[in-house]
C-alpha cells in the first residue's frame, strides 16, 4: 500500500490524548522510581539508581502481597469465567422470558462501582449487614465477623468483585455461544454425546477465541483493581493486611509519602503483568490462528 | 418430560442468580426509602415500615443535586462524543491500513491497561496543571477519554476487521464514494461496535471519582460522584441521601446499558474474535 | 487538502473541533477569588459559609470560595495540588497535618506576618509551631473526647471506673435471652486508636516521648488494653463490636447509656433529640489518674504558592476567619472552645453549660503530638488495637507488635 498520511492523521488525536494522560505520567513514574522522592525529599529528590527496587524486593511484605494478589486474581477469575459461561449456557436455551433474566443479570455491571462496593461493604457489616442477618435469622448459622478478619475481609472483597465481574464474562460468552451454529450440537446429539461431552468438545473449543481476550483483560483488571479492595476493606482493614499490590501502592504514596518506593512497586507490578501477558498471548497465538 | 424438568432447573438457577444480582440494588433502594430514624436498622424488609420519599425530596430540592446531574451529563456526553470519534478514527486506521508503528501501536494499547492507575494520579495532575486544565471540565474530559480509549480502539478495530473491504470497493464501483460510502454502507454495520464504545466511555465518565475529586475545586463543577461523596463525612454518613442519590445516579447508567444491550452481545464478541 | 481526506477523517475532525469548542466554553479562567479547603462538616460548614458571606460583604469585589473534603482526602488532595504549584490559598485542618506539610515544603511560615501583641491573644496550644516556625493559626482548640451521657438513663455520670462498672451492671439488661445485654452502659468507636488514648493515659501511658520516639510497648499500654477488652468481655457493659456509626446509632437510640465521643458529634445528638450531658471520662480506679484525651488545635495554614498582592489578601482573610467574633460564632453553634483568650472570656462561653463541661474535660487533656512520626504511630496502633478488641491478639502481644511496627514505619518515613 502506498505511504499515505491518512492513517497517521486518523490516529493522531487518539495518540495525542494518550500521550498527555498516559505516557507522560508513565514516564514520570519511571523516573521517580529511580529517585528518593518521599516526605523529606519531595521537591529536591535525586537519582538513587536501583535503591527503591532493592527495597521492594528486600521487604518481606512484597512477597506476601504478591501471593495475596495472585490468589485474589485466581479466585476471581475462576468464578467470573465459570459463572459467566454457566449463565450464558442457561440463557442460550430457548426459555421464555430469558430477556428479563438477561436484563436483571446485567445490573451489577450497570450500577456504578463506587455505589455497589460501598453497598456490599454495608451488606457485610457484622451487626447491621444483610449477610449476617440472613445467616442468623433464616439459616440459623453463626454470624461471621466479616470485615475484621483477613479471611472474612478477603471473602467480602472477592464476593463483591465476582458479583461485579460476572456480567461481562456472561455477555462475552453469550455472544460466543450465539455464533456457534446449532447444527454442531445437533450432530453431537446424533452421535449420542452426553451434555458434558457436548460442552467440552463442541462448546468450549469454539468459545476459546472469544473468551481469551476477555480473560486476559479480566485478569489485568482484577490484578489492578484498587476501587473494590480499597472501598470494601476500608483501606486495608483489618490491620492493614487486606491489601493487594495496587492498594499498597496507593497507601505508600498518599499516606506514607513514599513516592519513590510506590513508583518502583508500580513498575514491578507492571513488569509482572507484561511478562505474564506476553507469554500467555504468545502461547495462545501458537495454538489458535488469530491475527493481529 | 426430561426437557421440562431440565427447563425447570434452568429457571431455578437463573432465578437464584438474578436474585443475587439484584439484591444489593434492592437494598440501596430500601435504604433510600427509610425514614430518618431507621437508617441503621436490622430489618431485612426491602420496603421499610413507614417508607418515605423524604430523602429524595431533600436531595432534589435542598441539595445542588440537579446541578451535579447536569455537570455529569455534560462531561459524560462530551467524553462519549470525543471518545467514540477518536476510537473509530483510530480503529479504522489500524484495521484498513498497514503503516509503520501499527503493530507496536496495537500492542501499546494493550500494555496501557497493565499499569496500575494509582501512581498516575500525581503526574496527571501536574500535567493538567501545566496545561491549565485543573478545575475544568476539559481536564476531566481529557483524562476520561484517555482511560476508555485503549479498550475502545481495540473494539472498533475488531469491528472494522469483520467488514470486508470489498464492500467499500463495491460501493465505490456504484459511484458511492467518500462520506456517502461511509455513512450508507460502513456505519450501519459498525453500530454494535459504536454502541459498545459509547457505553464504555459513558460509564467511565459517569462513575469516576478519584480523578474528579483531585481535579475539581469548585462546588459548582461537582460531578455526581463528588456530590455523593459529600454525604459521607468523617464522623457521620447521611445514608438516606446517599442511597437516594445512588438510585438516581444508577438510573441513567442502567438505561444506557439497556439501550445498548441489543448490540452489546454482538458488539463485544465480534470485536474480540478478530482481536 | 480537505478533499483528499476520506469522509471518515473529515467526520472525525469535525467532531473533534465541535467537541473542543464545547469544552473550551466550559473551561474556567484564571481565578481571582480566594479559596479555602477545610474539613468542617454539617453545622460547621454552614457557619463558615455565613462568615465568608459577611467577609465578602465587607470587601466588595472580593470573592471567596470554600470546599469541604474529608480529612484524609483533604491531606492527599492538598499534597498533590501543592506539589504541582496549585491548590487552595488557605487550608484548614487539624494541627497534625502541619508536620508532614512542613516536611514537604507545602506551607508558608507565618511569624513574619504577625506582630507579637497580636499573637499574644492566643491561648496555650492555639498557635501551632513546628521546627521553630509558626505554621498554623488556630481557631479552635479541643477536638477532645469526653464522656457523653444520656440524662434520661443516667442522672449522675460516674466519677471513676468502679462506679462505671456498677452503673453498667444495673443498666445492662438481657431482654431477649440471647446471652448478650440489650442495653449497654458505654460504647465508643472501637476501630480508631484515637478513642483508646484516654484509657492509655489513664493508666499512665503515652504514645511517644519528647524526641518523637514511640513508647508503645509498656506495662501501662498492656493494662489499658486489657481494661478496654474487659469492659466488653468480662463486665459486659459494652457491645462486642462497634465502629463509629454503630456507636452513634446505639447511643441515639438509647441502646447505650453513654458514649465516648468528641464535640463534632454532639450537635448530631442534639438534633436526634437526646437529652445529654458531658462529663470527664471516669478516673481510672487502679491508678487514680484522670484519662487524658488528646486535644488538638484546628486552624489555617497558607499554601506556599501564595505570594505578593495575593498574599496580602489571603492574610486579611486569615485574620478575619480567626478573629474573636468569628471564633465566638463557631463556639456558639458547635460548643467548641475558641483558641483566643479574649474569646474564652466572653459570656458566650461562660453561659454555655455544655461548653463549661467540655472545658472541664479539656483541662485534663494532653496535646496531640504533631510530629510527622505520629502518623506512623497511628498506623502501627490501629491494626493491633483492632486485633485486641476483636479478640485476635493478647494485650502483651499487641503492645510489642505496635512498638516494632511503629519503629519500622518511622524508619521508612525518614528514608
Amino acid at each position: 500500500m502506498r505511504r499515505s498520511p491518512v492513517p497517521y492523521l486518523l490516529i493522531a488525536p487518539a495518540t495525542a490524548v494518550l500521550l498527555v494522560v498516559v505516557l507522560y505520567p508513565f514516564g514520570y513514574n519511571v523516573v521517580i522510581s529511580f529517585s528518593n522522592m518521599s516526605m523529606r525529599h519531595l521537591r529536591d529528590w535525586s537519582w538513587i539508581g536501583l535503591g527503591q527496587y532493592r527495597k521492594v524486593f528486600a521487604d518481606p511484605v512484597f512477597y506476601g502481597l504478591l501471593a495475596k494478589t495472585a490468589l485474589w486474581t485466581a479466585v476471581n477469575l475462576f468464578f467470573h469465567v465459570s459463572f459467566g459461561i454457566g449463565l450464558a449456557v442457561l440463557l442460550n436455551r430457548n426459555l421464555k422470558g430469558r430477556a428479563v433474566f438477561r436484563t436483571l443479570l446485567i445490573l451489577p455491571w450497570a450500577v456504578p462501582q463506587y455505589i455497589t462496593a460501598l453497598t456490599w461493604r454495608g451488606l457485610f457489616h457484622p451487626e447491621f449487614g444483610d449477610v449476617n442477618l440472613i445467616l442468623t435469622r433464616w439459616l440459623h448459622l453463626p454470624p461471621v465477623n466479616w470485615l475484621k478478619t483477613l479471611g472474612g475481609s478477603f471473602t467480602a472483597c472477592a464476593v463483591t468483585n465476582i458479583w461485579l465481574g460476572v456480567p461481562f464474562m456472561m455477555i462475552v460468552a453469550l455472544g460466543g455461544l450465539q455464533s456457534i451454529p446449532r447444527q454442531l450440537w445437533e450432530a453431537a446429539d446424533v452421535d449420542g454425546a452426553s451434555a458434558w461431552r457436548k460442552f467440552s468438545h463442541v462448546t468450549l473449543p469454539l468459545l476459546k477465541p472469544v473468551l481469551i481476550p476477555a480473560v486476559v483483560l479480566g485478569t489485568i483488571w482484577t490484578f489492578n483493581n484498587l476501587n473494590v479492595v480499597w472501598l470494601v476493606s476500608n483501606g486495608g482493614e483489618p490491620a492493614d493486611r487486606m491489601h493487594i499490590l495496587v492498594s499498597y501502592v496507593y497507601r505508600s504514596a498518599f499516606y506514607l509519602y513514599r513516592y519513590g518506593y510506590a513508583a518502583a512497586l508500580s513498575m514491578v507490578i507492571f513488569l509482572i503483568l507484561l511478562v505474564l501477558g506476553v507469554t500467555f498471548l504468545r502461547r495462545t497465538r501458537a495454538e489458535a490462528s488469530g491475527t493481529v | 418430560m426430561r426437557r421440562r424438568f431440565h427447563d425447570l432447573l434452568c429457571y431455578a438457577a437463573l432465578g437464584a442468580s438474578a436474585l443475587v444480582a439484584i439484591y444489593p440494588v434492592l437494598r440501596v433502594i430500601g435504604v433510600s426509602l427509610r425514614p430518618g430514624d431507621q437508617l441503621l436498622s436490622t430489618s431485612l424488609r426491602i420496603i421499610p415500615r413507614g417508607a418515605t420519599l423524604g430523602s429524595y425530596r431533600s436531595l432534589l430540592f435542598e441539595m445542588p443535586f440537579p446541578r451535579w446531574m447536569l455537570n455529569s451529563t455534560l462531561v459524560a456526553a462530551a467524553v462519549t462524543l470525543v471518545g467514540v470519534s477518536l476510537a473509530s478514527a483510530a480503529g479504522y486506521a489500524f484495521s484498513r491500513y498497514r503503516f509503520r508503528g501499527r503493530h507496536s501501536g496495537l500492542v501499546g494499547l494493550l500494555i496501557t491497561q497493565m499499569f496500575p492507575v494509582t501512581m498516575l494520579l500525581l503526574p496527571l495532575y501536574v500535567m493538567l496543571s501545566r496545561l491549565g486544565l485543573v478545575n475544568t471540565f476539559a481536564g476531566l474530559i481529557v483524562a476520561y477519554t484517555a482511560t476508555a480509549l485503549p479498550f475502545c480502539v481495540w473494539q472498533m478495530k475488531g469491528f472494522y476487521d469483520t467488514i470486508p473491504t470489498s464492500l467499500e470497493e463495491a460501493a465505490g464501483l456504484d459511484g458511492c464514494t467518500g462520506p456517502a460510502a461511509y455513512f450508507k454502507v460502513i456505519l450501519p454495520l459498525t453500530l454494535p461496535g459504536l454502541a459498545v464504545t459509547s457505553l464504555f466511555t459513558f460509564m467511565t465518565a459517569w462513575s469516576e471519582y478519584l480523578v474528579a475529586a483531585q481535579v475539581i475545586h469548585d462546588q459548582d463543577l461537582f460531578t455526581l460522584p463528588l456530590g455523593l461523596r459529600g454525604f459521607q463525612s468523617n464522623m457521620t454518613t447521611e445514608w438516606g441521601l446517599y442511597a437516594a442519590g445512588s438510585v438516581i445516579v444508577s438510573v441513567p447508567a442502567i438505561l444506557v446499558f439497556l439501550a445498548a444491550s441489543r448490540w452489546l452481545i454482538s458488539g463485544l464478541t465480534l470485536g474480540s474474535v478478530k482481536g | 487538502m480537505w478533499r483528499r481526506l476520506s469522509g471518515r477523517v473529515r467526520g472525525a475532525s469535525i467532531a473533534c473541533l465541535g467537541a473542543s469548542f464545547l469544552v473550551a466554553g466550559c473551561a474556567k479562567k484564571e481565578r481571582s477569588d480566594l479559596s479555602v479547603w477545610h474539613q468542617m462538616e454539617g453545622e460547621g460548614k454552614r457557619v463558615l459559609q455565613e462568615q465568608i458571606d459577611r467577609f465578602e460583604a465587607e470587601h466588595p469585589g472580593w470573592e471567596v470560595t470554600q470546599l469541604y473534603k474529608e480529612t484524609e482526602e483533604l491531606r492527599t488532595h492538598f499534597q498533590t495540588a501543592a506539589v504541582a504549584g496549585s491548590g487552595p490559598d488557605l487550608v484548614y485542618g487539624p494541627a497534625d497535618q502541619v508536620g508532614p506539610f512542613d516536611a514537604m515544603g507545602l506551607i508558608l511560615p507565618l511569624e513574619e506576618f504577625f506582630a507579637e501583641e497580636e499573637l499574644a491573644d492566643w491561648a496555650e496550644g492555639g498557635l501551632v509551631y513546628h521546627r521553630g516556625h509558626l505554621y498554623q493559626i488556630g481557631d479552635r482548640v479541643g477536638n477532645h473526647l469526653a464522656l457523653v451521657y444520656n440524662r434520661a438513663l443516667v442522672s449522675d455520670p460516674p466519677e471513676d471506673t468502679g462506679a462505671l462498672i456498677r452503673l453498667g451492671k444495673r443498666l445492662a439488661r438481657d431482654e431477649d435471652g440471647d446471652g448478650r445485654p440489650d442495653r449497654y452502659a458505654l460504647v465508643w468507636n472501637y476501630s480508631e486508636p484515637f478513642f483508646f488514648i484516654p484509657f492509655l493515659s489513664g493508666f499512665g501511658g503515652w504514645v511517644m516521648d519528647e524526641d518523637a520516639r514511640p513508647t508503645l510497648d509498656t506495662p501501662e499500654m498492656e493494662a489499658a488494653l486489657r481494661f478496654s477488652v474487659d469492659l466488653k468481655d468480662r463486665y459486659r457493659i459494652c457491645p462486642l463490636d462497634a465502629d463509629r456509626e454503630t456507636a452513634d446509632a446505639l447511643f441515639k437510640s438509647g441502646a447505650a447509656a453513654m458514649i465516648i465521643n468528641g464535640p463534632w458529634a454532639w450537635g448530631g445528638y442534639t438534633r436526634a433529640g437526646v437529652d445529654y450531658g458531658v462529663a470527664r471520662i471516669p478516673r481510672i480506679e487502679e491508678t487514680g489518674l484522670w484519662p487524658a484525651p488528646m486535644i488538638s488545635t484546628k486552624g489555617y495554614s497558607i499554601n506556599v504558592a501564595v505570594k505578593g498582592e495575593r498574599l496580602a489578601r489571603v492574610l486579611e482573610l486569615l485574620r478575619f476567619l480567626t478573629s474573636t467574633r468569628v471564633q465566638l460564632e463557631f463556639t456558639r453553634v458547635l460548643h467548641t472552645a475558641p483558641a483566643r483568650k479574649s474569646a474564652r472570656e466572653a459570656s458566650v462561653v461562660a453561659d454555655d453549660p455544655l461548653l463549661r463541661q467540655s472545658l472541664h474535660q479539656l483541662e485534663v487533656g494532653r496535646p496531640m503530638p504533631i510530629a510527622p512520626e505520629m502518623r506512623a504511630v497511628w498506623d502501627a496502633m490501629k491494626p493491633n488495637y483492632q486485633a485486641v478488641m476483636a479478640g485476635a491478639k493478647s494485650p502483651a502481644e499487641a503492645a510489642r507488635d505496635m512498638q516494632a511496627l511503629a519503629e519500622r514505619k518511622i524508619a521508612e518515613l525518614n528514608e
